[in-house]
């Protein structure tokens, strides 16, 4: 994990950051809500907490562990964190993510 | 046998005869069916000069090899034409039960050529074809014509292809809808039926359709069912229908809203697939063959139909300002029964409301205004009112008042779901579409958005123009075959190539496949230039290139045409106009 630990504007202990799931992930997760995470959290101690919390979650996410699966998206503020540090994207204080499933439409 | 129906049939309604041909070898060979049969065809046999709404144009429908083979989703056939809208070659795809049924009745492709005198429907009977009165049937909806041609056929195995008011009624945007809710939707096919005094073409029949390798085909059928089944994707289609991409594209920041002048739509989540299935959906529906089944069944409050899709659900919700899912539903319903595109009436609507707001209209409506909105679907579809300026597309309505810059169009064609300032290849892609404004002749959005089959990011340039390329040519060769395009997000190259070399015994791989793609894209290309298209024409508005994005990710962003261009046309093998040189169509057996 990237990040040096340090309080990113949020709280004196940590950021606020708001998830919003969408199509299957609605169907073990709730379709928005609000975490605190420490200071320094990055994508992938988000995902841990969300994985810890909502049973089903994880393998819909992962195809192994730290390798999400194929053409699942996570956004950071509308920019996929693919292309910023992957699950090592630092977190900043009032972040939204957004988690897709692999879908497709046109 | 060899996955083809075997013959064509040329219709000539100024002289009301109809003769039947063998489907040429060579034609297979190169151009395989479809929008390779169409372009073929078209050029083979209309001068480049004709005018769209002439005697002298010709529409071609056409199926595939793959169409009705009992491969999933092997569904699609084409019309091609010479669009009233853009003035280019254009091509349109529809799904459904047809494209099957042509082919049970015996037939690859309708030539239809002329125009008839008073109004008439084409009958494909079990290897025979005959011109029919249809004077009875003028002025009715496309589920009226349905019901009544199958009821006067007392055949419910008849299937029906047809136009409605709005085609009759020469809007430029008119569409072909089969099975009263599929939609050869783009391109203002149905306007040239409309003034060819063709209603429609009903087929029916039990011929055989069999392939050059049954044992082959059935192991690749196999294996491409498994690959379908088991993509991620597909399931999400099937759950969700197209729609599931509101909220992904307006996370991404790029759905574009009140005729592109922002590119988020606060509420979009009101309008989304997830809605849809959680309100209104009574049932997913497939096309022919079909395991993904992303078409949407609706009822409430005594309104049934299938739909929306994404586009229609977009271009009525976001892009004209409405949150009303229930009103976006009814609009969408409106264009299938009158047989309007769902992507280019809304979004002329959405153009007026721009022009309206600014004052250059005298008009009461405005954004979000989704009773002022119906009502306008409905005056478009029947040339009333304004609608009769509006029914000549966004661009005509919008140059004519003087500020042609507020069309969200290319080549006249209003532009699909996606902002190209957040999505640079998609844009690269619809600018250097030989239809017009599309998403469908190289869905760059999937990897520059979903992230199939690789992630690209989508503010970089570098590297695109191969992408749009390769995209292009593969969709061509697909739109050919006769399969559904969103088999290519499970599928590749070598699985089409393999399909297509079991059912028609033809030498086809993945090289082969993509040359007949090139050589369908450079022919298209060569109609229009010989229409008088060039490299000015493959651009976007103004907006798109000059005002950036203000929210979200992509803020600041424009889309950046001289970046990506000039690179494009070199790997194409095109010259700086945009012109394929000698060689390549040496090389591609077109000169």
């Amino acid at each position: 994990m990237s990040g040096d630990g340090a309080v990113t504007n949020g709280t004196e202990s940590g950021i606020t950051v708001t998830v919003k799931s969408f199509a299957t992930f609605r169907e073990v997760m709730e379709t928005q809500l609000v975490l605190q995470l420490p200071g320094g959290a990055t994508v992938q101690t988000l995902l841990a907490e969300l994985t810890a919390r909502y049973s089903g979650l994880g393998g819909m996410l992962f195809a192994a562990p730290g390798r999400l699966r194929d053409y699942v998206n996570i956004l950071k503020n509308g920019r996929n964190v693919h292309f910023l540090a992957g699950l090592d994207t630092p977190l900043d204080d009032g972040d939204v993510i957004a988690l897709f499933p692999p879908l497709a439409g046109g | 046998m060899d996955g083809y129906a075997g013959n064509m049939v040329s219709v000539d309604l100024s002289a009301g005869t109809v003769a039947i041909t063998p489907t040429p070898l060579e034609l297979k060979r190169e151009y395989l069916g479809g929008r390779g049969f169409g372009i073929r065809l078209l050029t083979d046999l209309v001068d480049p000069q004709t005018e769209p709404l002439s005697e002298k144009n010709t529409v071609i429908f056409a199926a595939g090899p793959l169409t009705g083979t009992g491969i999933p989703l092997g569904s699609r056939y084409e019309v091609t034409t010479i669009s009233p809208l853009t003035g280019t070659a254009s091509s349109a795809n529809s799904g459904g039960v047809f494209g099957w049924k042509m082919k049970k009745a015996g037939f690859d492709a309708v030539i239809v050529t002329g125009r008839a005198e008073k109004p008439v429907y084409l009958l494909l009977d079990n290897g025979k074809a005959e011109l029919r009165d249809a004077a009875h049937l003028w002025g009715k909806t496309t589920g009226e014509t349905t019901d009544a041609i199958v009821n006067e056929l007392g055949d419910k195995t008849v299937r029906v292809s047809c136009i409605g008011p709005s085609g009759e009624k020469l809007v430029r945007f008119a569409c072909i809808i089969n099975e009263k809710a599929r939609a050869a939707g783009r391109a203002g096919m149905g306007a040239v039926l409309g003034f060819k005094n063709l209603k429609a073409i009903a087929a029916r029949g039990d011929l055989a359709i069999q392939a050059a390798d049954e044992e082959r085909l059935d192991l690749v059928k196999e294996r491409v069912r498994t690959k379908i089944q088991e993509n991620g994707i597909e399931k999400a289609l099937h759950d969700y229908g197209t729609a599931v991409l509101v909220n992904i594209i307006n996370e991404n920041y790029v759905l574009p809203t009140r005729n592109f002048q922002t590119a988020y739509f606060p509420n979009a989540e009101s309008i989304s697939g997830e809605t849809i299935a959680k309100t209104i959906l009574k049932r997913p529906k497939g096309c022919y063959a079909c395991i993904v089944q992303c078409g949407r069944v609706h009822e409430f409050d005594g309104e049934a139909g299938e739909g929306p899709e994404y586009e229609p659900d977009w271009a009525f919700g976001p892009d004209c300002g409405i949150d009303d899912l229930k009103a976006v539903v009814r609009a969408n319903n409106i264009c299938n029964e009158y047989g309007l595109d769902a992507i280019s009436a809304p979004a002329t609507i959405a153009c007026l409301m721009e022009m309206a707001e600014k004052g250059y209209v005298d008009h009461p409506i405005r954004f979000g205004d989704a009773a002022g909105m119906l009502a306008l679907v409905r005056q478009i579809a029947t040339r009333e009112g304004i609608g009769d300026e509006l029914a000549e597309g966004s661009y005509r309505f919008a140059e004519k008042y003087g500020h042609p810059e507020l069309s969200m169009s290319s080549k006249k064609q209003e532009l699909p779901a996606y902002d190209p300032r957040g999505i640079q290849g998609y844009g690269l892609a619809t600018a250097t579409s030989v239809r017009g404004g599309d998403h469908v002749y190289g869905y760059m959005i999937s990897p520059e958005v979903l992230g199939a089959p690789e992630k690209l990011d989508p503010f970089v340039t570098e590297g695109k123009a191969q992408w749009v390329k390769t995209f292009q040519d593969l969709t061509a060769a697909i739109d050919a075959s006769g399969m559904c395009l969103f088999t290519s997000f499970a599928l590749d190259a070598q699985d089409y190539a393999d399909l297509i070399a079991a059912t028609t015994g033809m030498p086809i791989d993945t090289t082969e496949l993509l040359r007949i793609g090139e050589r369908i894209w450079n022919l298209q290309k060569l109609f229009n230039i010989k229409r008088g298209f060039g490299r000015s024409d493959d651009t976007l508005p103004a907006r798109l290139l000059s005002e950036p994005l203000q929210e979200g990710a992509p803020a600041g962003q424009v889309w950046r045409r001289d970046e990506m261009l000039d690179e494009y046309y070199a790997l194409r093998g095109w010259d700086a106009e945009g012109t394929p040189a000698r060689e390549k169509l040496r090389e591609l057996g077109l000169a």
